[in-house]
């Protein structure tokens, strides 16, 4: 892949490009198919009952039907509403989701682009989705759609400050932005050569700001669907509203294997002598276990309230991940 | 914190658990014996006198009688039709509990969906050939006559 990027830009290069492209979409869509499933059937387990399990052989093809449910629904533009940006908005939040999955490294061989400042072109493209929410909520020309837009604005932009920040640790450690040499950094033996250990505390931190920028439960206020009414994605029916959602599990998708990039050892396997099972292997059973994570907090605990939630971000998370900076830069001078 | 850890350790155990749900129309759904369910008729119990009509809340239940063609028998009157205008039944037991001979009795069969509300029309026939989870108690409580005697 790297070889086909340095060269020039020929009609089969292209060809070759656009086909990955495809290839990695439809990935992305499989993946998104049967999050929304397991999602759905995991917190069921644990709420004693059995998740979906009639559409298809064990409810396989529930999220199939709910998707040509969407796309069958009428497609309603309120009349006030501002045309261009109310159609502009779901595509705005989902692009982003979708691009940043370039730069992850999979696997030692699969990447499809080795940027030197890979972690930097995430945190930057991911908050673009911010700009789509509060276009969302703003072209519905509804006032309540407009707070739900505000609301989940601030939401993800203040603790995306504890994201990158928390990030600062493992950077400090490695010594790179580069994804790939961050993994390689992890140390190819032992798991508790993975990021995880020294930084526990930035893991932490990054986690829950993690959680807090899919705007899921506990803090998925903007979108309580119990709560306020679906927030800035009132106005969206059918298919435009089935793209926020996607854009949603995408990031998923994407926070899941960050997490497991920089926190969890990448491809690497826990011990020696199991390296002979592929890293792509080690890479989606980390990357599982990520999701499942969040499956199991979304069904454990109740929603926080806006004030808590942003007093929680700019007063213990902050803080936190600039206590991990310096603990951890003071360490690293004092070992060297 | 702490408080967190144990909701996670619940939940995660809670996977494992027994689950409550029943799979409702691939397995029967078992009802208590005193459920009223649609009716079931036997016609050789009945005297026609009229009672069940008397007491029908919505008049639902409609039936004549014949004379008995047989002299020798005490039971002056012999049913000839009875029907019960399902679409406006509403399965409340009243006629039940007044027949004295339990010509008329509930089951516990209430899955009577139809496509055409001509089917809700039940005759006779139908009633007396649903025989299946018939109600064991079809009496009230109190015995009979029991505030006569008091009132009297």
């Amino acid at each position: 892949m790297r070889s086909l990027l340095e060269q020039n830009l020929s009609w089969t290069n292209f060809a070759v490009f656009l086909a990955v492209g495809i290839a990695t979409l439809l990935v992305v869509l499989v993946f998104v198919t049967y999050a929304i499933y397991f999602e759905r059937k995991v917190i069921g387990w644990m709420q004693y009952r059995y998740g979906p399990n009639r559409v298809g052989p064990l409810g396989l093809l529930q999220t199939v039907a709910d998707v040509l449910k969407l796309l069958m629904k009428e497609d309603t533009i309120p009349k006030k509403a501002d045309r261009a940006l109310f159609i502009l908005a779901p595509g705005i939040a989902f692009v982003p989701a979708f691009a940043v999955l370039a730069t992850f490294p999979f696997s030692r061989h699969l990447q499809l682009a080795d940027l030197n400042i890979g972690l930097l072109y995430y945190v930057a493209l991911s908050g673009i989705t911010t700009i789509a929410i509060v276009l969302g909520g703003w072209a519905s020309n509804n006032k309540y759609s407009l707070l739900g837009g505000m609301r989940s604005a601030a939401q993800m932009i203040s603790y995306e400050v504890p994201l990158v920040i928390s990030v600062v640790g493992v950077i400090l450690l490695s010594g790179s932005l580069n994804l790939r040499k961050i993994v390689e950094a992890q140390g190819p033996d032992w798991f508790w050569q993975w990021n995880f250990v020294p930084q526990i505390v930035g893991f932490v931190v990054f986690l829950i700001a993690a959680v807090s920028e899919l705007n899921r439960t506990p803090f998925d206020l903007p979108e309580a669907e119990s709560e306020l009414v679906a927030g800035y994605h009132v106005e969206y029916s059918g298919f435009r509203f089935a793209f926020f959602m996607l854009a949603e599990y995408v990031y998923v998708f994407a926070i899941a294997a960050l997490t497991t990039i920089l926190y969890l050892g990448g491809w690497h396997a826990p011990f020696p002598f199991l390296q002979f099972i592929p890293g792509v292997i080690w890479f989606a059973l980390k990357f599982s276990f990520v999701v499942f994570f969040l499956f199991w907090l979304r069904a454990t605990l109740p929603r926080v309230r806006v004030d808590q939630l942003m007093g929680f971000a700019w007063k213990v998370l902050l803080p936190l991940s600039l206590a991990n900076i310096f603990v951890t830069a003071i360490v690293k001078e004092l070992l060297r | 914190m702490k408080g967190i850890i144990k909701g996670l350790g619940v939940t995660l155990k809670s996977l494992t658990e027994k689950k409550v749900t029943y799979k409702y129309p691939d397995v029967p759904l078992k009802m208590p014996d005193r459920f009223r369910g649609i009716q079931h008729f036997e016609p050789d119990k009945c005297i026609v006198c009229n009672q069940c009509v008397r007491i029908c809340p919505t008049e639902c239940i409609s039936l004549t009688g014949k004379k008995n063609p047989d002299p020798e028998s005490k039971v002056k009157l012999v049913i000839d039709t009875y029907d019960i205008n399902f679409e406006i039944c509403i399965l409340c037991d009243l006629c039940t509990e007044v027949c004295p001979t339990e010509a008329i009795v509930m089951t516990n069969n209430f899955e009577l969906a139809v496509y055409s509300r001509d089917e809700l029309f039940k005759d006779m026939r139908w009633l007396h050939a649903n025989n299946t989870n018939i109600r064991k108690e079809n009496t009230p409580a109190t015995p009979k006559g029991g505030a006569k005697k008091d009132a009297g």
